[in-house]
């Protein structure tokens, strides 16, 4: 068992906390904004993995230096989805009555579809890429250069983006739709053109989330799952629309499955995820740190 | 009123004759086909009676399928088969019971991930359980013959089928289709909502906990990974979506095609399979909201002013 008390594992908590707020970010933006549920978005994590490994592996670039462009097809992707499937949904009026329900069974369709046919064109093989496994020396603390270059980027980008949201006129117009969408209509904002601008941005996140991931670990067609339900969780913890709550549970996610699993075995991540998970529905459905309940 | 429901009574009777008279028929792969047929039946219904009636679309069926199957392969040769089986089903619907008082304070997409997330939970809890045990897969000696399966899942199918129908005439039916289309004026109206879905989500995870159990026994083999295979759950939802889940007839529509689908691809090119699923779900989601028999029934009635079509809900 490892010493709680080291840095070592203050590190790993960091690293993975950072990776699942960023995640969250991306399903919360979309979820804030149009209300719907993307349980696809591990799906474009794992696209964001792929890409990444292809491009290292075809044509020596290195994950760092791909990952604008990882963000750039991941987002263009969210807006051709959004083109083809959810615009023609929220406009015809019987399927947007029950919209809500729809909406999942869509994003669960698409991410059959993703995952598999990842697997029939990649087989299900599990792969890794040897990136940055260099060690960076701080006293006793050992870091390996991918996981302090994820911590750095994770980070600063998901605080870019909520300090976007705080100062820039788009980030607040996106801010104002996540609150109230009616208020929204009425000053005057193109809501559609915001939906659309925050379906493209939580896509890319999923993606950039992706080209970090692919530093770390094994790349599979069916590793996104666990990041939605992870990411869902967070949300979940912070409270649903409330961007900058998210990044202060994914921190806490981070902290909690780093140290649950450092203090019993591997074997009870996926109960302590899930337990968590479960129990916070239970409890407090809108939330620890959502003060507010928002409607469903 | 007596012609459509004549005809589709002659209908239900002619299948069911049919599947019946199957075992003296057909050899042991068109029969082991039939077996995978009325589990798909079984199992979709019971999801229709929660999911189809209520709205609460749930994404964990396998956890009660698995459950069951669990609890078959524990009491393997100590107790016999027609207290076993039972016995899975019941434990599926008191673990429902239990579980739905709180799942079922949440709604929308808390619900369906929550499902999902509980059927993992179960999956990797059964999974240190085994790992505890020492047990790495468990095979089952000695398990009934397939004519043996094959019967219990006819009348597992004809149950499901029969309580769908007889739940969707009821009082309780329109009790929990009044909940699909607006809890809070159902519960007005004074429809006991928190019963009622209490009672539909137990009575929706009996049934799967028997198929589990059977098909266990059909396998002859059990490994958590496969019992709870979160693949079935979302085979269900499919099978329901592209038949319609608002009646008795669309889960079997939709069993019917996907297992027809299944025998074709799944062994070869699993990937397709699961893709074709994929789209299908997004296909008739977008396209056919109702489910085939949905689409067919609203055709058959017209537009003589008493069609189907559903209330629409006021804007949120």
């Amino acid at each position: 068992m490892a010493d709680l008390l080291s840095t070592q594992l203050l590190f790993a908590a960091l690293v993975t906390g950072a990776l699942y707020g960023l995640t969250a970010l991306g399903l919360n933006l979309v979820y804030g904004t149009m209300r719907l549920l993307n349980i696809a978005h591990g799906e474009f994590v794992m696209l964001g993995a792929f890409a990444a490994f292809w491009a290292f592996t075809l044509a020596d670039i290195p994950p760092l230096v791909a990952l604008p462009f990882i963000v750039l097809l991941t987002a263009a992707a969210g807006l051709a989805i959004y083109r083809g499937l959810f615009r023609g949904l929220l406009r015809n009026p019987r399927l947007a009555e029950r919209i809500e329900s729809n909406s999942l069974l869509l994003f669960f369709g698409l991410s059959i579809v993703l995952q598999n046919v990842a697997a029939a064109l990649f087989t299900a093989t599990p792969r890794a890429l040897p990136y940055l496994d260099s060690i960076i020396r701080i006293g006793d603390l050992g870091m390996a250069t991918d996981r302090l270059a994820t911590l750095i980027i994770a980070a600063s980008v998901a605080l870019a983006i909520v300090l976007f949201l705080r100062f820039n006129l788009l980030g607040l117009a996106i801010k104002a739709l996540i609150q109230n969408r009616e208020a929204t209509q009425i000053v005057g904002i193109d809501v559609e053109k915001i939906q659309r601008t925050s379906f493209a941005l939580g896509f890319g996140l999923a993606g950039l989330a992706g080209g970090l991931v692919s530093m770390l670990g094994q790349i599979t067609p069916f590793m996104g799952f666990p990041y939605t339900i992870t990411a869902f969780v967070v949300i979940i913890l912070g409270g649903l629309g409330n961007l900058g709550g998210g990044l202060i549970a994914g921190l806490l996610l981070g902290i909690l499955e780093t140290y649950g699993v450092a203090l019993t075995s591997t074997n009870y991540r996926s109960i302590l995820i899930y337990g968590v998970f479960i129990l916070i529905l239970v409890i407090r459905p809108q939330g620890l740190l959502g003060g507010r309940r928002i409607a469903r | 009123m007596t012609g459509p429901r004549a005809s589709s009574l002659a209908i239900y009777f002619a299948a069911a004759a049919a599947m019946a008279l199957l075992p003296f028929l057909a050899g042991t792969y068109y029969l082991g086909v039939g077996l995978a047929l009325l589990s798909w039946i079984a199992l979709a219904q019971s999801w229709v009676l929660l999911s189809g009636m209520t709205g609460y679309i749930s994404l964990g069926h396998a956890m009660f399928y698995g459950l069951g199957g669990y609890l078959t392969v524990l009491t393997w040769q100590q107790w016999p088969l027609w207290i076993s089986l039972p016995a899975a089903g019941f434990a599926a619907a008191v673990a429902a019971l239990l579980l739905g008082w709180p799942v079922l304070r949440v709604r929308g997409p808390y619900f369906v991930i929550l499902t999902y997330g509980l059927a993992e939970l179960m999956k990797f809890v059964v999974i240190d359980i085994e790992a505890k045990l020492g047990k790495f897969g468990r095979l089952l000696m000695g398990a009934p013959s397939l004519e043996t399966l094959y019967w219990i899942m006819l009348a597992l199918a004809l149950v499901a089928t029969l309580a769908t129908y007889l739940v969707r005439r009821s009082r309780f039916g329109a009790g929990l289709r009044a909940i699909r289309e607006n809890e809070e004026a159902a519960e007005t109206l004074g429809v006991p909502v928190v019963r009622f879905k209490l009672f539909a989500f137990a009575a929706s995870a009996f049934i799967p906990g028997i198929v589990g159990g059977t098909m266990a026994l059909r396998t002859a083999y059990f490994e958590p990974f496969q019992a709870f295979n979160p693949v079935v759950s979302f085979t269900i939802v499919v099978m329901a979506m592209i038949g319609g889940s608002d009646d008795a007839p669309g889960p079997i529509l939709g069993a019917l095609l996907l297992v027809v689908l299944q025998e074709l691809l799944w062994v070869n090119a699993p990937e397709l399979y699961l893709i074709i699923l994929g789209l299908a779900l997004i296909g008739f989601v977008l396209f056919v909201p109702d489910g085939l028999h949905g689409r067919l029934s609203r055709k058959r009635h017209g537009s003589d002013g008493r069609s189907r079509e559903r209330p629409r809900e006021h804007p949120a």
